[in-house]
This record gives C-alpha cells, structure tokens and sequence, in this order.
C-alpha cells in the first residue's frame, strides 16, 4: 500500500526565476530495495512512486489535483545504515585516488519502527508539484479529522494549517506588504502577509510549530544547472550537479518562523488568486503595486527608489497593528497592592510564546545585554529589544505607562486604581491582540473562575435505596467568586461600594453588573438539584447550573461512592462466578461480573465492549448464571445476535452454564404463534435468536415478558433507521415489566459519534436525548469538524455505560495466557446443509459397494468434499469465480468476515490457514475485493523469490497488508510471521501437531503481542468429530493418527457412517 | 474665506479630504514650518504646482532628496535638498541621551516618532527638526534666483506627505538610517548596561546572572531522539477553527490599520482613497470565499 506524503518546497529566489514556492506530493510505497547512499548528489529514494505510478495512483484514490508539474526534491529523512558487503560496496574516490567505503542504507518509511541508530541524510524524491494556490483548493478538500489510510498524517496537519489560513481570511488578518528585493537582480514582489498579533493566533502558532512533522518542511528544491535541457542526466559533470544540489540535509529546527512562512504562503497564495485588481485610475505606485497583488508572480515592476517607498510605507503601516514573530514576548504583570496601599504594581517581563509560564523579569533582560537568554528550554536572541519594542507598542494602547518608561532600565512600576481597573477591564485584551502578554492577578484574571458562581455540597437523600437519574438530592450551596465564598448579603453589601474592584476578605474582586441579578436570580428560585445534574456537574469541568458556573463540587459520602463507580473512577468490585458456573473467570472478568451486577442493581442498561478474546459470552453467562443462583431469574431472556454466532452460543451455554435452559428461536421449524412460543419456552431462561427474525417475528416476541433483552454484536443495530434496530429498541421498552438491557461489542463504540446513539437509546434512552438533538449537539461538531470539546462531554455521558478492556491493557495481560485459543462454532448456511446431506446419502450408499481398495479412496474423496463444504458450497462445485452473495452461501465466511472486520479494524494482523489451494484462491479475491487491498497468498506452487517478498513485505512494511492467506503445507513450517497476532485455522486437519506448527508462524520468538488463535469448527459436522478426535487425548498419538488422513479409511462404513453424518441440534 | 494655501488651515483642510485626517506630529510640524514662511505669494504658486502634479518625483538618496520639478522648460528641473547633518560626535551625544529613557528606544523600535525626541537632540546642542526654512537647504536647476524658488517650495509642500511615510526619514537626513539608528542604539544600549552593571546592578543581577551562560548551545531538536515525530500528527482539530467566521467586531488587519502612510500624488489625487476602499470591498469578498470554501470543506 502507498502512503501519499506533502512537503512544502520552499521558494528559491534567483535572478531567473520569481522563486514561487510549491507542495511537493509524493508517496512512497514498501519494496525490495538495495541500500545505496549519496555519491556526487544524494541518491534516489528507492521507495517512491515514480511520477507516472503517483498520477495514476492519485487518479484512483480521487486526490489528484488539478495542475500539477513534475518536480524532484532533496528531502532530509531518518536513514538506517545497511552496510553492504566488501564486493558490491559502493566506494568513493578522494583527492589521492585512495578508495573509501561510502555510506550505504535505507530511508526509514512512517510507521517502521526506529532502528537504535538513526542517521539523517538527504534523499532525492520525486513527486508532482502543485502551485500554492491550487495547493490551497486541494488541502481545503482533505479531510479534516478522519484519518484516510492513503494520507500520511503530515497531511492531516497541512489540511488544520489551511483551516487556519482560511480562518484569517475570513477574519480579514492580513495586509498587503512589499517585500524589497535580496540582491542585485533579485525582483521585488508584493505579498499578502497574514497577521499573527492576536493572543489566539500567536498560541496556535506556537501549536502548529511544536507539533510539526518534520516531513512537511525538510526539502531543498532539486536544482538544474542553468542550461542543459535534454538528455541533463547524462550531459551534466558531476562538479555542476554537486554544486547545484550538495549533498546537504535540512536541520529540524523547532520551526515558528518556518511555520509562520509557511502560513504566509498559503494566505498569500489564496488572496493572489482571489484578488481583482480595481478599475478606477491609481496612481503608478498603487497600480504596481495591485498588479504585483494579483499576479502569480508578484512582481513589482517600478523604480528601486519607488518600490523601496512602497515598502517603507506598507512595512510602517503593518507596525501599526502587528509585532514580529519571536521566541518571546513583552509582558505585563500586575500585582494587588500592598496592605494599607493604594498603588498597583505592574512588572515588566518577558514571556516565552511556547509556553506563558515561563518568564524573566525585566532586569534579568536589561542584564543580559546583546547576549542570547535562555528561557528554559527557549533561546530568545535580542531580549532587550523585544522587550522594548513590545512596550513601544503597547504604550499607544496603554498610556499610563509612559510614566513607567521614563527610565534606561525600568523594571516596575505604579498604577492608581482607575488606571489598574482600566488595564484589567480594557486595556489587557487590547494588549493581548497587538501580542503584549499581561498577567493578571488570579481573582481578577477575567476567566470562569472570576465569574460569579456557585460552590455545592450536596448527598443522596436518606430515603434513597437504589436511584433514578431524576431523584432529588439533598444539598447545600453558597455564592463564590474568585476562590471566595460569600452570602447574598455580602454581595449586596460589596455591589452598593458601586466600585467595580472591591477588595472582600484580603483579596481583590472584579464586580460585574449582572452578577448581582444571577445570583438573586438563582436564590429565589427554590431550585432542586437532581443525581442527573450531579452527574452531569461532576463529569467535565466548567459546568454551568441555572446559568451560573460551577466553581466547585462536594459530594456526600454516599453519593461519592455512586458517582466514582458511575464515572468507572473505581474498579467495580469483582463478583466470583456463581454456583452452577462450570469454570474459572479470570480476574477481570469478575470485575465485568461485577460491573453488569453493579449496573444492573441501578436499573442501568450495561454495554460491555471487551476486546475479542476476552471473553464476552463467558461474563454474559455468568451474569445469568448469577442471577439464576441468586434466585432473580424469573422469566426468560432473549439474546439477539447475528445466525452466524447463535450455534456458538449455544456451544458456550453449554459447557459453562449447563443449568441455563436454552432455547433456540430460528430456523424454519421455530414457533410461529405466540402460544407456541409461550409454551416452548416455559422452562428457558435464555431464548436466542437472530437480528433478522426479530423483524420477522416482531409481534410474536414482543409478546413475551422478556426479563432482559441482550444484544450481541451490538455494532448490528448502528444505524438507527434499520428495521432490525428499530425492532431492537421497539423490544427493549418495557411490557409487563421492565427489561434489563445489555449491549455486547467488540468495537471501540464509544469512538463512534455515528453508532452511539442508537447503542445509547437501546440501554439508557434518556442519558442522549432525541437524536435530532444529538445530531445537532453532538454529530455534526465532532464528525465535520473534530470538535473535542463535544467529544470529550458525550464520552464523559456515556462513559458510566460502558466497559471496554483491551488485551493490551497492562492490568489484563497480567491475566492472560500469551496464547490464547478459541474455537469458532458456526453452522451450515441452507445450501451448505443440503448439499452436505445430499453428499453424504450418494457416497455412503456408493462406498458399501465398491471393494476395500476401492472403499479407501472414495472415503478420503469424501471426507475432503464434506470439509470443503464446510467452507464454502463453491469449493465444493469447484466455481472459479465469485457468484453474487458470495458470502451468504457459507455461514463460516459469514462468521470469518465480522472477526476480520474487527481485527482490521483494531489494526492486527492475521494469518489465514487452508489445506484447500482453490479455498485459498477463491479466499483471497473475495477479501481483496471485500477490503480493496491486497492479500497475499503463499502456496506450494508459489516461486521462492516471489515467497520471500511477501514475507518481507508482511514483516517490514509499514503499511502491509493485514491479513496473509497460507496453505497449510507450505506455509505451515518455517517461516516467521510475528507481525500476525491472529492465526485462523479455516478448515481442520486431524493431525493437531500440524496446526500448532502453523500456530507457531506467528507464535514464536520475536512476537511482542498475545497471539490469538480462531479454530473454525462447523457444529455437527464431521469439522466437529475432528475437533473431538484431536481433544481426545487417547487418541492423539502420531503412531495412529500420523500426519495423514491414511488411517481413516480402515474405518468401516458404521463407523464411517458416524463420522460424516451431519447432527443436527 | 479664501480658499488658498496661504491659510495653515485650507492646506491641512486640503489634504484632510484625502484622507490625512490624524497627522502625525512631526508632519504637522513640518506644515507649520511651511506656512510661517513669509513669502505668501510664492508659495501659493508652488502649492499649484504641487497640486497640479508639476512634481516628477522625490527620491531620498542617502543623507540627501532629489526631485525632479515639471517648469516651463522642457526639461525637468533637477531640485536637491538636504539638511546639515550631525557628526558621529553629536550622534554619540543623541544616542546617549536616547537610551537613558526607555521610553524612546521603546517607540522607536516600533516605528513611532516619539513626541519628545527634540530633547533628546537637545543633548548634542543640535535639532532634528529643523526651526526655520532657512535650515533646509535647497538648490533648483531653474533660473530663479530666490531660494526657495516655486519648484523648490512645491516640494516642501508634499514633504510632509512623505515623512509621514516613515518617520526615520528625518534621521536619515541627518545621517543615520534606520538601521543604522537602531545598531547605533542597541551598542549605546549595551554599554550604559555595562556601566550600570558595574554600578548598581550588580547585587540585582547577580543571581540570574550566575545562570545565564554565555553562548548556550542550540538544544537538540526532539526528532533527534525521536525519529517518529518527522512523520507523526495525531492533534484534533482545535475547537475554534471547526466553524470558520468572520470577526465581529471590526477588527480586520485593514481596520486596525488605518490609512496607509504613502504620500499621495497630487496628480491622482483621490488614487489611494480608491485603493483602500477596494481592498476593504475585496476583504469581505474573501472572507466570504473563506467561509465557503471552508464549508465546502464540511460536507
């Protein structure tokens, strides 16, 4: 797979060229490649995409630009040092004649892992270049949140850069400016500059710069010697070339001014584009000026004498508004006065952009002269000057400080409380804009905390047993402003000093108008306070209540204890599996027991997201198991899940819960009247069926007083409009009585704004609302435009819902096993039935009348075709080629397909196993269509070279694929696959040394991650005898089974018979 | 009233419509200095002459202004202006008296004239601002004998239009650019610092001082040590760029700005009026192009 890369090649401006500055594209893909190093010029990146591929492969992914100009660049990239050996090394010749060995390696790709040692060295690349103001259109179009697996992710910070240059256009913060020439013969050019003086803009700027990947900016443009035209590569000497491109690798610098030109660039090339020069009669100077304005170039053509007044003026002009961008800036601090003093003190600072806590006063500025200051880890050249050249401007803001400025080294100095009062209520945020930093004293310093608001005790009412989201609470609040408590009266008292600063209890305050009108606003309002809003108030901070901020929030002891295991701040108490549960829970699956309990005790509906492999089914079965024990299972529970899950359900309830009684409502024989149902189902305690009968039989399960409704792959129901989720949702409101629900999932649901909803309005309607609501609240910000803040709130009201554990999480791993092995029952779709059974009446009823020799071949022939059934109906009709519901036709690739869909997902990788060459083939295009990506397969007719480059390929490269389909014979020994952490055996074969040695591809010396093994077993078939015969201990032996199918046909027919027989149920 | 130049009002009047409504100090000083002259009738000429464009150019050329005046001859008249320019001796008595207010520095690094700074000449005995006409020198190429003659008076007239330009013109007039001030202004700066280090900053200093080393190296750049960050970025769209607005409250760069200081050529007399009215026309057709594309972007 390709990864699309932009890098910014920065404008170079010579005397033949204007030096326009453009985005490289270019994308590197994973290769065999022989590690080569510079030799007169750097040398070529052996893994990008050479033109013509990167167009067309642009062209298919729909990201190709509009113009675009072939273009080569000199990118600096980490580099491992391969050293080649002593034969082929490339050498080099010095002065003397004498050979040394020159560097040889590879440049690393995004996402390899880092050697130990790392070096830097130039790379030429080459790429299609695009002209700024196309580059904008197409950045403008990238996605903004969502990351697309073709983008390197330098892509995603490109396309929040423009955002950002679209969000100063439209704020109108920019100027135009002429730029002077840099020589003799260099043009002059004119240039819209983008302002950076707001406090907002400067810190995204800082944002921008400490978060840049290197990768958007390490180019040096590729340089032709003047002159050569065709043939350059070989007409070129080698001295021209390396004059022209030096072997010289770009520093990573921590890049504001970078970053800052960069943003210019994009401006610039925006309003260039956008620019119509007016018609109305200008002077010459202007209407060079405007020319210059909207012309690609941005020439300038005028007198020197001209231009450099044009440049004077529009440079005096910009000084106006906005300073320099540098390391640090002026700042001012403004201290409270002294007891039994009137004056203020403001302090003159400096203050690091990076980061604003860091600063050095004024003296240690005026100390440091010329030299360099260090502010922490920031250098800040010229301190004095910055220093002065901020208070310069800050004085036409801010008057009183030319009393302060009077001095060569001034240091402090005296505010009278108006002026103080004006610097915090006006004159701070003018500063801030024109990019001065003022600190102010916490109380006053005008954020939420300042604000008038509320502090709140508040506990669960003694009466309460359990709780219900509107309960009431008992509780207690008083009115606080800057840290500082206070009564109604108080405030009254303070307000009638009709002064807006007033000093309360030693500390300073800053009185608004409409503070006094909250707050006896709110106390006359009798308002109660409910669980909800405790929940809500304790979930994020700044939290509002009746319109007044939330400074601060005690709850009782009780009510702490709800609130921490409802906001997962406590570990729920683990419960041990029950009596009857036939079986061990790991540790963390006593505590999801104890989370369901927990949930459930609080009448909350429960979704439990585990990783795969964690057990689910097991934490549900106990959960029932326990209620069962503890005497509270009355009525039955029903368990949707999709057909291709139910048989193994009905495996899992068997061996873990054997006292739950299970009943299966599916297949065409199911009950078809309320009363049948009824009567069926008068012992279960469990009912399972399928996300498509509950559409179907809707009214007749809907008749049933369900104790629970639980639903299994939960991700079923995401989209809300669907007619199984409706019926999903339409089934879990209340009958006779109320139902429990619970949700299980492998997905990381409460990352999906889209499918939460639907999830949320099956267990607990009430926590999202309306999905109108959601959609406006939640949706729309968080899908279009990646707004954490409303993500963060809807995690903080989902969170006390949901319980997902990771296999990597560290309190896990400690409970698992390093290999873990899972058996995937699935049954027979109806083809596969009826064409088993067919299958086995004509050969059974053949095999009785051929002879014994005859008998050992018919019975293997057999054997093979009932497995390759199993798999799927076309492996058995030997179909070349995909029919259409290709999938539907098997329930094992129906059942393949959602664990795949989960492990790609969650970004593993997979080996597939198959004994069946033509499975594997047939495999392999349905999934490379199904996941429009490749999918190798190794086999026995697969050529060595071709072996060993997809075995490279899955272990080094980045961007690999997933999933790698073997065959069992030639894949199944030898080689190292640690990348998988999965391993599917597809269809079984008797002999479980075989299978574990494939296993060990992936489990073996080298592997970091827990490796989880799928076994397929196709309930009732002879897939299922197998599995029994391996489990069997006695029988395992390899004197018996061998490592072949030899031994099976000495059966006899009885025998035989038993084995391929399909049971059903 | 008459409308002539001979009035200081009719002549700021005059160049208030074009939009100079806020002069600068030192460009008001300048008129006043123009209008005290007493020759009223050869003024009023070389006012229409100005105003009629008769005025080629004006260049500042190092200490020295050149122009080129349209007379009745077919040639141009070759016009040059100067002013007596202070020596280095003076200078280093102007830069001293400048650095001992903070002040001054302060303005001046941000392109301001500071209001006062005819005090801080005041050290060296010498002016920045010249007190009469007669300190200006001047020759025309023209016959007149007078000086100044009309041609060189019309100058004089929009001179006050281009200090307003860049207020180091004046400084560079008597000898120092701006880049020259600011370096000669920074080694002043440098060497009072050294003085009062030796005096009295030695015990405030002293303890920041002992961790400051001189020449600190360059920190290693994290992607040294880290190689991944060349190619990693995983941030969320900051919360305030999700919805892209205008500002409210008027306070685009082209607002906060003001008028752009270029002199405006009397030939093109509303020319610059037109310009900022079109790019203020062209900003919010950006904006709105920005809003746009930006929620193009969304869907």
């Amino acid at each position: 797979m390709s990864l699309l890369h932009a890098t910014w090649l920065p404008a170079i401006r010579t005397p033949t060229s204007s030096g326009r500055p453009a985005l490289l594209l270019w994308a590197d893909t994973w290769r065999v490649a022989t590690p080569t190093g510079p030799k007169d010029t750097p040398a070529s990146h052996p893994f990008t995409l050479n033109q013509e591929d990167l167009r067309k492969w642009l062209i298919a992914k729909d990201l190709l630009p509009q113009e675009t100009v072939t273009a080569t660049a000199c990118l600096t990239l980490p580099s491992k040092e391969i050293r080649l050996d002593s034969r082929s090394a490339q050498t080099v010749k010095d002065n003397n004649n004498s050979t040394e060995y020159a560097w040889t390696g590879l440049p690393l790709q995004a996402g390899e892992p880092t050697p130990k040692h790392c070096e830097w060295w130039p790379w030429q690349v080459e790429g299609l270049a695009i002209e700024p103001g196309e580059a904008t259109n197409w950045l403008s179009k990238l996605p903004l949140s969502e990351q697309n697996q073709d983008l390197g992710n330098e892509l995603l910070w490109w396309s929040h850069l423009q955002r950002w240059a679209l969000s100063l256009i439209a704020r109108g913060r920019w100027l135009p400016q002429v730029e002077l020439s840099k020589g003799e013969g260099y043009p002059h050019r004119a240039r819209w500059l983008p302002l950076l003086n707001r406090e907002d803009d400067r810190r995204r700027l800082e944002e921008f710069a400490s978060k840049l990947p290197l990768i958007a900016t390490c180019a040096l443009p590729w340089r032709e010697p003047i002159g050569s035209k065709a043939n350059r590569s070989l007409r070129m000497r080698p001295e021209a070339m390396r004059a022209a491109n030096p072997v010289a690798s770009c520093r990573p610098r921590s890049g504001l001014l970078r970053v800052a030109t960069l943003l210019a660039d994009l401006v610039d090339a925006q309003l260039r584009k956008n620019f119509n020069p007016t018609t109305q009669k200008l002077d010459p100077l202007l209407t060079a000026w405007q020319e210059g304005l909207s012309s690609q170039t941005g020439l300038i053509t005028l007198p020197n004498n001209d231009v450099e007044r044009l440049a004077k003026a529009s440079n005096h002009w910009r000084e106006g508004v906005a300073g320099n961008v540098a390391a640090a800036k002026a700042c001012l601090e403004l201290f409270i006065p002294e007891k039994d003093e009137e004056h203020w003190n403001l302090g003159f600072k400096l203050q690091a952009e990076a980061d604003p806590t860091l600063q050095i006063p004024a003296s240690s500025v005026w100390a440091a002269g010329t030299k360099t200051l260090q502010l922490g880890e920031i250098r800040v050249d010229k301190p004095a000057e910055i220093l002065l050249e901020g208070m310069g401007r800050a004085l036409a803001i801010f008057q009183p400080l030319e009393r302060g400025l009077e001095g060569a080294t001034p240091e402090l100095m005296q505010l009278t409380p108006n002026e103080a009062f004006v610097l915090i209520r006006t004159a701070a945020a003018q500063l801030r804009n024109i990019g001065i930093g003022v600190i102010l004293p916490p109380s006053l310093s005008g954020g939420l905390a300042s604000r008038l608001g509320l502090s709140i005790k508040a506990e669960l009412s003694d009466t309460s047993i359990g709780f219900a989201l509107g309960e009431s609470l008992t509780w207690s609040w008083e009115l606080m402003i800057g840290g500082i408590t206070l009564s109604l009266k108080e405030l009254k008292l303070l307000t009638g000093k009709q002064s807006p600063l007033v000093q309360y209890n030693g500390e300073w305050l800053e009185l608004r108008p409409n503070d006094l009108k909250n707050a006896e606003r709110f106390c006359s309002s009798n308002s109660t306070i409910s669980l909800d809003d405790a929940l809500r108030l304790t979930a994020t901070e700044g939290n509002t209540f009746m319109k007044l901020p939330v400074h601060n929030f005690e709850a009782g002891p009780r009510l702490q204890n709800v609130l921490q295991q409802y906001h997962k701040l406590k570990v729920p108490d683990p419960l041990p599996a029950p009596p009857g549960f036939i079986g061990q829970l790991r540790p963390y699956q006593e505590k999801g027991l104890g989370w369901l309990a927990f949930l459930h005790r609080f009448d909350q509906g429960a979704c439990l997201a585990d990783d795969m492999g964690l057990g689910k089914t097991i934490q549900l079965l106990a959960f029932l198991q326990y209620l069962k024990a503890e005497q509270e299972l009355k009525r039955p529970v029903l368990l949707i899940a999709p057909t291709s899950v139910l048989t193994n359900w009905k495996r899992e309830a068997l061996t873990f819960t054997p006292e739950l009684n299970v009943y299966e409502h599916y297949g065409p024989k199911r009950s078809s009247t309320i009363s049948d149902l009824k009567k069926n189902i008068k012992e279960a305690n469990l009912v399972l069926t399928s996300y498509g009968l509950i559409q179907r039989d809707l009214e007749i399960l809907n008749n049933i007083d369900w104790q629970g409704i639980v639903i299994d792959e939960a991700q079923a129901i995401k989209n809300s409009y669907a007619k199984q989720s409706q019926a999903t949702r339409q089934l879990a409101k209340s009958w006779k009585h109320k139902r429990f629900k619970i949700a299980l999932t492998g997905t990381p649901i409460e990352n999906r704004v889209s499918e939460i909803w639907a999830l949320m309005n099956f267990l607990n309607p009430n926590v999202l609302g309306e999905e109108d609501f959601f959609r406006q609240r939640y949706r729309l910000p968080i899908e279009q435009y990646g707004d954490n803040a409303s993500f963060k709130d809807l995690k903080s009201r989902v969170n006390p819902f949901i319980l997902r554990r990771l296999k990597t999480d560290k309190t896990i791993i400690s409970d698992l096993p390093e290999k873990i092995e899972l058996s995937e029952w699935v049954g027979l779709s109806k083809e596969q039935q009826s064409l088993y059974k067919k299958t086995v009446e004509e050969s059974l009823d053949a095999i009785a009348t051929k002879s014994s020799s005859q008998q050992q071949g018919q019975v293997l022939a057999l054997l093979t075709r009932l497995k390759q059934i199993c798999n799927h109906p076309a492996l058995a009709l030997k179909e070349k080629t995909l029919t259409n519901e290709f999938i539907k036709r098997s329930a094992k690739l129906e059942r393949l397909n959602e664990i795949l869909e989960e492990i790609i997902e969650s970004g593993d990788r997979a080996l597939l196993f198959t004994q069946f060459t033509e499975w594997g083939h047939l495999l392999k295009s349905y999934l490379q269509n199904k996941w429009k990506t490749e999918v190798p397969f190794l086999h026995g007719s697969t050529k060595k070279q071709e072996r060993q480059a997809m075995i490279d390929r899955f272990q080094e490269d980045p961007r690999g694929p997933h999933l790698f389909l073997l065959s069992l014979k030639a894949g199944g020994v030898g080689l190292n696959l640690t990348r998988a952490s999965h391993v599917f055996h597809i269809d079984r074969w008797w002999n479980p040394a075989v299978e574990n040695q494939a296993t060990d591809r992936a489990y073996r010396i080298g592997q970091t991650k827990r490796v989880m093994v799928h076994k397929f077993i196709t309930s009732g078939s002879v897939e299922e005898k197998i599995d029994k015969m391996i489990r069997d201990k006695a029988r395992l032996a390899e004197d018996i089974i061998g490592s072949g199918e030899n031994w099976l046909t000495s059966l006899g027919v009885d025998q035989l018979r038993e084995l391929v027989t399909l049971e059903e149920n | 009233m008459r409308n002539t130049p001979l009035t200081n009002s009719s002549i700021t009047t005059a160049l208030s419509e074009q939009g100079l409504n806020a002069q600068p100090w030192w460009v008001e000083q300048w008129m006043e200095l123009i209008n005290s002259y007493r020759f009223k009738k050869r003024l009023e000429r070389a006012w229409s002459y100005a105003k009629e464009g008769n005025v080629i150019s004006i260049t500042f050329e190092g200490r020295r202004v050149h122009a080129r005046v349209q007379g009745t001859e077919e040639e141009p008249y070759k016009v040059k202006i100067w002013l007596d320019v202070l020596n280095d001796e003076d200078w280093g008595y102007v830069f001293e008296a400048l650095t001992q207010k903070a002040k001054w520095s302060a303005q001046l690094l941000a392109g301001i004239m500071p209001a006062d700074i005819e005090r801080a000449f005041a050290a060296s005995g010498k002016r920045l601002f010249p007190f009469t006409l007669q300190e200006v020198r001047s020759e025309c190429s023209c016959p007149d004998k007078a000086n100044p003659c009309k041609h060189i008076s019309a100058i004089y007239y929009l001179f006050g239009d281009r200090f307003s330009e860049d207020p180091f013109v004046l400084f560079q007039l008597r000898g120092r650019n701006r880049t020259q001030l600011l370096s000669d202004l920074a080694d002043q700066r440098q060497k009072l610092i050294v003085s009062l280090t030796k005096e009295q900053m030695k015990n405030k200093a002293m303890i920041q001082k002992s961790s400051m080393p001189d020449e600190t190296p360059i920190p290693i750049h994290p992607a040294f040590t880290k190689p991944s960050l060349w190619w990693s970025y995983d941030s969320v769209l900051s919360s305030d760029l999700v919805v892209i607005t205008p500002s409210l409250e008027e306070d685009t760069g082209l607002n906060t700005a003001g008028e752009l200081p270029l002199a405006e050529d009397p030939r093109f007399s509303k020319a610059r009026q037109n310009f900022m009215n079109h790019l203020h026309e062209q900003g919010q057709k950006f904006s709105q192009q920005a809003m746009l594309q930006a929620m193009a972007t969304d869907e």
